[in-house]
């Protein structure tokens, strides 16, 4: 018997916290605490997943989102959720609360995570039918982020430390869904931990943008278990953002497609937008 | 019509041999025993309606055939067993084709936090067995687990001493690497055993191994030992190497075509198919120490190969023919099975059974006058000759005694016929001492059983979260629970129910349904806020809650008493859920396997009709006459009933294996009775007395009988040295049909043609052939 509720990896979400689905995808394919430094003449691969983590994000952003999760039969439900984030200051880290809108019945069940760099990261839950805020323990990884096929590791980032990078193509190109190429490179990671379940991936980063638009991620067996693709990628307030995202988990046979329908970034959040009491505080 | 034949035969004699021979060389190549197919698709229709119902099932929900791994050790918590069920746990997961693996390692269990400070207090999930570095550590998984009314009686045994690892598959693909994959996990399991530590290998995958493996050794064991039992046999009733090579090389190519055939026409090897090799092997001896003896009288008295094979030929084509025919029509009655395996064996025995004849009548009599055998009498014929006359002579003179000794034990026999049990129980299958035994003795006594199945519910999107569900849910569980076998019920509801009670305090007076649909649905939400809560909830509910399931496990039992529990528990999930708008269906693999064996057994009794009166038809076409059809019924239904009636006596039920054997029994003594018949009318037309015929029918025919009787009698009994019990069954009852044919043959038809003279008296027969002349 399982029972893995609500547990969440310790590693960081600075990706979601910091740029929503701009970020998702950059701290999902790049590792945590890259450095900064822009890549010189003949960049190695691991110069390029530095400086795709380090790229501007905001301080601060607001989304509205619609995600679909498709089960394997191919039957879709539909979650409305509205996204806040904000990057940490020194010693505090990001922040990040979630509230649904849609379906009816979790109308205003809100999620609020408070990461620490130093120590597990607190999570809150507010369940409108319960009317209390519930604190959430756990220590499980690879748990998905709020029952979508991205994993809180997936969008957390991982440390560069744990990876070696090494260039599968230097002069690929990406073809957008507009049918549009542009330049890119595609880079294999590889854990140095054999035992982590998905020990490879490869990511395709665009030159211009240094957005990464696809990857995929392999199993211990070397077989493909995920596979990421963005559909949409547009500058937001200056800022290159991921509009539409669809991950695909070939060994549940499910999908996920993100979509932001609005993203405002550096939009003056405080750390009160992200207190237990405003978790609380339906709309 | 014989003798043309037999001209035919003669003229084209090397060219149908050589044919033969290449034939068999071609065919042999496709015969591999070590490819076996004992999926369960092998066994049922996929257009059956309980194979299309499992089939929605395992698409929704993911099918339920998985490995057990039971643990036993009376130190289970301690630091060094949860270490090792820890690295089994991890490493399995490993394994090619592995899903998911279930164990105290994997498990996470769900706890209320205490208010602290400000807050309300919250909800933990965490794994079960994390950082343990003491003893006291180790207890206290032992206490979390206790306490966990999902995790106890099914994860770990009440008394903490048995724990299970259950690893579940990629389904669609397990059972092209089964093997390869059990063996890995037992290669990771067996050198981990701390000291003190059993374990205990189950489930429906195992036993579908364990069939393979049975399937295989049966194979390589006994078709050595059969052969070397025959040749053996063979060479002392003829006290011929010539004849024994010659009788040898015959069968073997009738066994290569049989199987060669048996492949080309489709058919997947398995556990039934292991029963055909030697079952064409017998046949064809039977028909070969037919062939062989009358060869060897007739080169004696004409000298002549030439004659000889001619005579052997026209006499013994018609009989053999007809012996064929019947044979082959009993076993193809099988082919009305609706399981495909039955079906397979039924057609490739038959098919088998006619190539054999061919083979017999036109490739022996051909290696006979290449290699012309000693003409001397051979032993068979020097001691088992004159016994059969006076055998056949006292069963003349006291047919009276005969036939009511034959009434008497008739009469014990349908006695033990009322005594039969319908029942497949597949771990009694095993001799209590095999590891498959003495596992699901473990997973039955301790955890929550080896077998199990689901109820389906479907009905519209969002029905299967309303608190009204949910009642009902919970309704049907308690209901289901009181049912004799059953061990563990689960359904959404108790997710919803162990979700509410950690939200609440975690007192066990919240393990409640909430009683509105907005605090079920955010509650499933919380569940599902996890990948693996999303995935496990997927396994028991449809992602848009139109479809659901409850899982039943069960103690392992027989099948006919499983599918009578399942038969309830849809009634009674209808009963609970009438008006609710949503269908109740009991489906899983334990409804799959259940009704395969219900079909199994039901359908034997429509193939045994068939049989019967089909080969009873053929009789009395052969023998064109209503009379000689109505012996053949009587003679043949003598070791039908001794077989139906020992295993009565004996507690023998009619499981999968054994109640074949009807069938096949019928299709293989009504042989020895049309030979005796065939002779018996042939030498009573060239003007023997009824006395005289009977007397030398019983010296040849009986005579070749006999040592038929003897030499299969011997290759069957083999089988009883299985360790899979249905094989042994079948071997012995087989043994015993040949036996009790026989006998049937040499006692009963004699009898009963010299106490009804007018109807088979010699006088008689040649009236009526006057009459029908004129």
């Amino acid at each position: 018997m399982n029972w893995a509720l609500v547990a969440y990896s310790n590693r960081r979400i600075r990706g979601v916290a910091v740029a929503g689905l701009a970020g998702v995808l950059v701290a999902w394919s790049a590792p945590a605490h890259a450095q900064g430094g822009r890549p010189q003449a003949g960049p190695t691969a691991e110069a390029v997943v530095r400086q795709a983590e380090d790229r501007d994000t905001g301080r601060d952003s607001r989304a509205d989102m619609k995600m679909r999760l498709f089960d394997r039969q191919g039957r879709a439900r539909e979650r409305v959720l509205t996204l806040l984030s904000k990057r940490g200051a020194g010693a505090a880290g990001d922040r990040t609360l979630l509230r649904f809108s849609s379906p009816n019945d979790i109308r205003n069940t809100g999620f609020l995570v408070w990461e620490h760099p130093d120590t597990d990261d607190e999570r809150f839950l507010f369940l409108p039918a319960l009317g209390r805020v519930r604190r959430i323990a756990g220590a499980e990884k690879q748990e998905s982020f709020v029952g979508s096929d991205l994993s809180y590791e997936d969008i957390g980032g991982r440390q560069l430390a744990d990876y070696t990078y090494a260039f599968v193509d230097e002069r690929a190109t990406w073809t957008a869904p507009d049918g549009s190429k542009k330049d890119a490179w595609v880079v294999e990671s590889r854990a140095k931990d054999s035992g982590v379940p998905y020990p490879r991936s490869t990511s395709t980063i665009l030159k211009d943008s240094l957005v990464m638009v696809h990857a995929e991620e392999f199993t211990r067996h070397n077989e493909r278990g995920k596979v990421f693709d963005v559909r949409k990628v547009e500058k937001v307030d200056g800022i290159w953002t991921v509009l539409a995202l669809s991950v695909v988990n070939e060994k549940t046979r499910t999908r996920t497609d993100l979509e932001t329908a609005a993203i405002r970034y550096n939009v003056g959040l405080t750390d009160d937008d992200f207190s237990r009491r405003r978790l609380e505080q339906v709309p | 019509m014989s003798a043309w034949v037999a001209r035919l035969l003669w003229r084209g004699r090397y060219l149908f041999s050589l044919f033969i021979v290449l034939g068999a060389a071609a065919m042999a190549p496709l015969v591999n025993f070590t490819s076996l197919d004992n999926d369960v698709s092998m066994w049922i229709s996929k257009s059956d309606p309980v194979y299309v119902t499992y089939e929605r099932f395992r698409k929704e929900f993911g099918g339920g055939r998985v490995l057990l791994v039971a643990l036993k050790s009376d130190r289970l918590f301690t630091v060094e067993s949860l270490d090792a069920i820890r690295q089994m746990s991890d490493e399995i997961r490993r394994v090619r084709l592995v899903e998911r693996v279930t164990s105290l390692s994997t498990a996470n269990v769900v706890q209320a936090l205490p208010p602290e400070g400000d807050d309300a207090g919250g909800i933990e999930v965490q794994p079960l067995v994390r950082d343990i570095r003491d003893e006291a550590g180790a207890q206290a998984v032992r206490i979390r687990a206790l306490n966990d009314d999902l995790l106890r009686g099914d994860l770990v045994s009440e008394d903490g001493t048995t724990t299970a690892i259950v690893v579940a598959f990629d389904e669609d693909r397990i059972d092209e690497e089964r093997g390869e994959v059990i063996e890995a996990i037992h290669k990771i399991v067996d050198p981990r055993l701390p000291k003190g530590m059993q374990a205990f290998y189950n489930g429906s995958l195992e036993i579908s191994e364990t069939y393979n493996r049975v399937t295989i050794a049966n194979t390589q064991n006994f078709t050595p030992p059969i052969l070397a039992l025959m040749i053996v046999g063979i060479f002392v009733m003829f006290r011929s190497w010539k004849v024994t090579g010659l009788v040898v090389v015959a069968v073997l190519a009738s066994t290569a075509w049989t199987m060669g055939l048996f492949v080309l026409f489709g058919f997947k090897f398995n556990v039934l198919a292991s029963m055909l090799p030697p079952l064409v092997l017998v046949l064809a001896v039977a028909d070969d120490v037919h062939i062989v003896q009358h060869f060897i009288h007739e080169l004696r008295e004409s000298g002549n190969a030439r004659q000889a094979f001619l005579s052997t030929v026209e006499h013994l084509c018609v009989p053999l023919l007809g012996a064929s025919v019947t044979t082959a029509l009993g076993l193809l009655s099988l082919a009305t099975s609706n399981v495909l395996a039955v079906r397979g064996f039924g057609i490739g025995a038959g098919v088998g059974v006619m190539v054999d004849f061919v083979l017999s009548i036109a490739f022996l009599p051909t290696l006979l006058t290449l290699v012309p055998p000693d003409t001397a009498p051979p032993p068979q014929e020097r001691w088992l000759a004159r016994p059969m006359g006076l055998v056949a002579g006292f069963a003349v003179r006291r047919a009276g005694a005969v036939l009511t000794t034959l009434a008497l034990a008739a009469g014990v026999a349908i006695a033990g016929i009322w005594h039969l049990r319908v029942d497949t129980n597949h771990i009694n299958f095993f001799a209590e001492r095999h590891p498959l035994h003495q596992s699901a003795a473990v997973i039955d006594r301790e955890l929550s059983g080896v077998y199990s199945f689901n109820v389906m519910f479907e009905g519209e999107p969002g029905v299967m979260k309303t608190p009204d569900t949910m009642r009902r849910l919970e309704r049907l569980a308690a209901e289901l629970q009181g049912l004799p076998y059953v061990k563990k019920v689960t359904s959404v509801a108790d997710y919803v129910k162990r979700v509410n009670r950690e939200l609440n305090g975690g007192g066990r007076d919240k393990t409640v349904i909430p009683a509105s649909a907005e605090a079920i649905a955010q509650e499933l939400f919380v569940f599902e806020l996890s990948g693996e809560g999303r995935t496990e909830l997927e396994r028991m509910v449809a992602s848009d809650y139109s479809r659901g399931q409850m899982s039943v496990k069960l103690a392992s039992m027989s099948s006919d008493v499983v599918f009578e529990q399942i038969n309830r528990a849809e009634a009674v999930a209808g009963r609970v859920f009438e008006g609710s708008g949503i269908r109740a269906t009991a489906t899983g693999s334990g409804r799959i396997f259940a009704t395969l064996d219900h079909y199994l057994v039901t359908s034997q009794f429509g193939s045994f009709a068939t049989a019967f009166v089909t080969v009873f038809a053929v009789m009395f076409v052969l023998f064109k006459s209503m009379r000689f059809g109505v012996l053949g019924i009587i003679a043949n239904a003598v070791p039908v009933l001794a077989v139906l009636g020992l295993m009565g006596w004996m507690g023998i039920s009619l499981n999968i294996a054994t109640v074949m054997v009807a069938s096949v029994a019928l299709g293989i003594t009504d042989d020895d009775t049309i030979h005796f018949i065939g002779r018996y009318r042939r030498d009573v037309l060239a003007g023997m007395s009824t006395a005289d015929a009977i007397r030398t029918a019983a010296e040849h025919e009986g005579r070749a009988s006999l040592t038929t009787a003897i030499v299969n009698s011997l290759a069957f009994a083999v089988m009883l040295l299985s360790e899979y019990k249905p094989s042994a069954w079948f071997g012995g009852l087989m043994a015993l049909t040949m036996a009790t044919a026989f006998l049937a043959e040499i006692f009963i038809v004699p009898a009963v043609m010299t106490l009804f003279p007018g109807f088979y008296g010699a006088d008689a027969i040649r009236r009526r052939l006057l009459k029908q002349a004129a």
